[in-house]
This record gives structure tokens, sequence and C-alpha cells, in this order.
């Protein structure tokens, strides 16, 4: 899978780019806040229809502009032409012209992995995040669970709705309880299944990146045991008391553990940002087991990052995407390119919101 | 831009504030109007005070009608054992193109919604009850759509109406969650009825 050309209006710095790119390692050069990251955000946008910057879509308007306009062409098992056009008043999504009514019909057109500085919040911030990540991949894996998701969300926030409300109105209560309990329980079986599948290859990953000395362990904490519909019945008065769902696979976690001990509490700096990188990589294989080609890596700086020989870790995964005529976008400034891998690199100097090749 | 003759901006604002009708269709359809024969803008004019004035909600199933109740309602020929439960007016229509249903309906005037602020007190639930009793149907199908708020207000209906000694149904699956009755072909629409069965 490849994006064989990026059109950008209006994109952050970029006001126009017309670019096409081939399969294999692209290399984005320059210097400081030139838009190199810029690129990343909007080949992740065309991924995932959100940033990986977490930021809603106005800040991705140019400064002084109405709507930005970012369009791709994909070849994976076909070639799809993306068109995304998003202003705070209008949006337009199309595929090969056709309006796209539904997400879950979206994603998978173009597969996507980043490694960015962002990446630590998995390891170091709320649950919220490690979530997300089980619900990317899952999304990216399991056809219908992005439906299933967000048929969770809409029931978890109705029932939410309900339960403020002066007297909570039982029978609607349960009528939504329900919808939550079936949605709920679905997407809680899909992490327990997924997280096992993903472990030993964090495992592994983590081996690579940091040396044999340290052990590296990823288990699925759900909010609760047993039966969902039991344990929202149990919570019932705790429920009437804080006015919102208590229960449910909104409260799950990725625990993560570093020769059996929590990695949030004992591990350093360095060791977090390594597992944040193993948490990626696995991701990457995870995606190119399932699907049998590699997703496009999008690699933000994190070669700088980290020393020669931690880069390494990413070489087999690497060669991988050589072998299958896959794709990646690695960026960095002029002095922490990573050297090792200066053969078959694609070269771009990025200036000033122009992109040019060298 | 020069500023447009107040009439005429009077009619883009009226044009803007219907449904699915963006500012530039807007313009573009008032600029025809008045450019156009004045036939058409008086008959158009004439069309929507007509319809307005005579077409109105059926006192007793909530769908469209000229006369009170609707021809679907006083129909002795269609099947009075058996109603149909839809979210909107349109979705009557829907189900009437399809051919596959024979029975009353009865429009709820929306489904259950929390976020929007929408209870059992604001749709003509009250009403279904009411008419369970005095026209004694033996069987309920709901016709919702398959979104969580159109199942949550099944599931709702199904508690509420499940003891008063009537069967409930619901359509096949097969309705695309989401999306309403109206992105359903017809011959989606009828196996769907056709493949109704009972609803616990
Ligand atoms: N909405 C926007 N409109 C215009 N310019 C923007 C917008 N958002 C960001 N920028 C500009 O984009 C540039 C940053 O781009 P980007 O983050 O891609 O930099 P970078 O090349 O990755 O730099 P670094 O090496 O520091 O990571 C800055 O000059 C910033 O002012
Ligand atoms: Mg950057
Ligand atoms: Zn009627």
């Amino acid at each position: 899978m490849h994006v064989a050309s990026l059109k950008l209006r209006d994109f952050r710095n970029y006001a126009r780019l017309d670019v096409e790119f081939s399969p294999g390692c692209h290399l984005l050069l320059g210097n400081n806040a030139q838009g190199k990251t810029n690129i990343l955000e909007a080949l992740y946008l065309m991924a995932t229809l959100r940033s990986f910057r977490g930021v809603g879509g106005s800040q991705m308007i140019r400064h002084e502009a109405r709507g930005y306009f970012v369009g791709a062409q994909v070849v994976g098992q076909g070639v799809s032409e993306i068109k995304a056009y998003w202003s705070p008043r209008e949006r337009k999504l199309s595929v090969n012209e056709r309006p796209v009514r539904r997400l879950s019909e979206y994603l998978g057109i173009l597969r996507a992995v980043i490694f960015c500085s962002e990446d630590l919040n998995l390891v170091k911030g709320s649950s919220q995040g490690r979530r997300r990540f089980l619900d990317l991949i899952l999304s990216q894996t399991v056809p219908g669970y992005l439906v299933l998701l967000l048929r969770f969300a809409k029931s978890l926030k109705s029932r939410n709705a309900l339960l403020k409300q002066v007297n909570p109105p039982e029978a609607e209560l349960e009528a939504f309880t329900a919808e939550l309990v079936l949605a709920g329980t679905a997407v809680m079986e899909a992490r327990n299944l997924l997280v096992p599948r993903i472990a030993p290859l964090v495992r592994f990953a983590f081996r690579r990146v940091a040396g044999d000395a340290d052990d590296m362990s990823v288990v699925y904490q759900p909010g609760f045991r047993g039966d969902l519909a039991v344990a929202l019945a149990n919570a019932r008065a705790r429920e009437r008391l804080v006015r919102t769902t208590v229960v449910g696979p909104h409260r799950d976690d990725l625990l993560i553990q570093v020769n059996d001990r929590s990695a949030l509490q004992y591990t350093s700096e360095g060791q977090k940002r390594t597992l944040a990188v193993a948490l990626k990589l696995a991701q990457a294989e995870y995606l190119s087991e399932v699907h049998g080609s590699p997703p496009v890596l999008l690699i933000d700086d994190v070669m700088g990052e980290l020393d020669a020989e931690r880069r390494a870790a990413f070489v087999p995964l690497l060669n991988q995407v050589f072998r299958s005529g896959g794709q990646v976008f690695m960026t960095c400034t002029e002095e922490n390119w990573p050297r090792e891998l200066s053969q078959d690199l694609i070269r771009w100097t990025v200036q000033e919101g122009k992109l040019v090749a060298r | 831009m020069t500023r447009l003759p107040p009439p005429l901006e009077a009619l883009v604002t009226a044009l803007k504030g219907l449904p699915s009708i963006g500012p530039r269709s807007a313009l573009r359809l008032a600029l025809y109007l008045v450019q156009t024969d004045a036939g058409v803008a008086q008959s158009l004019a004439e069309a929507v005070t007509l319809a307005r004035a005579r077409v109105a909600l059926c006192d007793r199933c909530g769908g469209l009608t000229e006369q009170q109740p609707c021809f679907l309602c006083s129909g002795s020929r269609r099947d009075s054992s058996v109603v149909c439960v839809v979210e909107r007016p349109t979705d009557v229509l829907s189900f009437e193109r399809t051919g596959a249903f024979q029975g009353r309906y009865h429009v709820l005037g929306g489904k259950l919604s929390p976020l929007d602020g929408i209870g059992p007190e604001e749709l003509r639930i009250a009403l279904l009850e009411e008419r369970l009793v005095s026209e004694g149907f033996q069987e309920v199908v709901l016709a919702l759509s398959g979104d969580v708020e159109g199942d949550a207000t099944a599931h709702y209906l199904l508690k509420r109406l499940g003891n008063k000694g009537v069967r409930i149904t619901r359509l096949a699956q097969g309705l695309p969650a989401g999306a309403g009755l109206d992105f359903v072909d017809e011959l989606t629409l009828s196996r769907a009825m056709e493949g109704r069965r009972e609803f616990q």
C-alpha cells in the first residue's frame, strides 16, 4: 500500500502543494518549523480522519484561510482517490468522487501507523490514550468494530444524559442500558482477544529496541470483572450519587509492565520512550500480519530521539516495507538523520511550506 | 458584493432556512424565481400555501393527510388487526410504496433521544396505547431505525406494551444501522416486513 500523490490547499503552512510519491522510504529533511511534521499530519489525517496531534479541524486550516483541502491517491488493492475538505461550516469527504456516508466504510482505504513524540503519552498518559490505541488497531483490523464502538459511545452518552436528569427515568434507563450492554460486551470481547495477539509482538519489539536485559508485557485490564449487565445493576446506587455510568469498557486499560512492575511507576524516561516505540512497532507488525502487507509508516523525528543501536530495531520492519513495495515517511533535521539507513532513501527538502526533491 | 434588492434578499433567507438547501442553492433558486415567467413563481407560491393549509398530520396515526382521519386509518379494506409503528410520516410512504404491508400505521414522531431531550412524553406513545385499546390490534410491528436510539425505543416499547396482551414483532434484520428508512430500497423493506419476527 502506498500514497501515490498528495495535494494540500490551505493546510497548516502549505498554501498549495502537489506532490507525487513512489513506494519506498522518503526522508523529509529540513530545519525546524518548516512543515515536515505537517506532511505526516496530512497523511495520517487521510488514514484516520484525525490529527495525531489531537487537535480539531480548525487548527489545521492555514491562518487567514476559510478551510483546508487534503487529497490523496492511495494505491492498495485498487486505486482510491480521496478528497477531504474541512471548514467550520462545511465538511466533505469523498472516495473516487463518491461521498462517504459512513466512517466505517472509509477506514481501511489507507492504513498508517505514526511514530511521534506524543506516543510517550501511551505510557505516561491516562488510560484513554491506551484505549484509543487498542481501538485504532481493532478498527484497522476487525470489520464492524468501529460501528460497534460508535454504538457503545452513543449509548454511553445517552445513558449518562438520563442519569443527569433530576429523577432519572427508570424505563428509559433500562432501554439504553440494554444497548450499552450489547455494544459494550462486544467491545470488551474484541479488546480481550486483541491484547494477547499483540502482546508477543510488543515483547519482541521491546527486546529489539532495548536490548535483551528487560522484559516487557502488556495485559488487558477490564474496568470490572464479570458480566456487564450484572456489574451495571450492582453499580446503580453509586450511579445515583455520581450521576454517570461508572462501569463499562470506557474504564478499561492496557497494563504495561517491565519486569513485572508497572511501567508507569518504575521506568526511566528513556525506557518509557522505548516502550512507546515498541507498542507502535507492534501495531505496524500486527497490521502487516493481518493484511499481508505493511501499513504506511509515518516516523516523526523518532529516529533522532533514539541512538543508533535502538534505531536498529526498525530495520526488520523497514526491510519488510521495502520488500513488499510499501512506503515510509520519515522526518528529521540535517543533524539527526539516521545515516546508517542511507541506501535507497528518497530525499526531500522541506522549506517554508514547499517540498523539493533532492 | 453589492447588496441584493431587499425582497430578493428576504427570499434567499427564507430558502436558506429549508432543509438541505445551502446558501448557494438558495441564491440560485431565488435568482431563478425572480427572473423566470411570473406564472411559475405564482403557481409555486399558491402550491406552497395550499399544501400548507390543507395537509396536516392525521389525528389518529400521525401520517400526512388532507382528511381526518386519513384514508389509511379509515380504509375498510386494510387489515385492522395489525399496526406498524414507525418514526416519521415519510416512513409510512416508504412502506406504502412496497405494498408489503396492509395494516394500519402509527407514527411516533421520532425516537427516544436523551441527548436531544426527547423522552416518551415527546413521542406519540400514549396515543398508541389508546389505539391498542380502542382498535383492538393483535399485533404491533416495530419498524424503527437500527441505530442505538431506534433500538432503545423498540426496547422501551416492548416493555411498555408487552403486558397488554398484544403480539410484538420487529422487522427482520437487515435494515442498515444508523440510516432512516429513506435509504432502504423497496425490496429490502418488503423482505424485512415479510420476515418480521417475535421480539423479546
Ligand atoms: N494553521 C496554520 N497556518 C499556518 N501555519 C501554520 C499553521 N499551523 C502550523 N503552522 C506553521 O507550520 C510550521 C510548523 O510546521 P511543522 O510542525 O511541520 O514543522 P517541522 O518542520 O516538523 O519542524 P520541527 O523540526 O521543529 O518539528 C510553523 O512554522 C507553524 O507556524
Ligand atoms: Mg516536526
Ligand atoms: Zn391516519
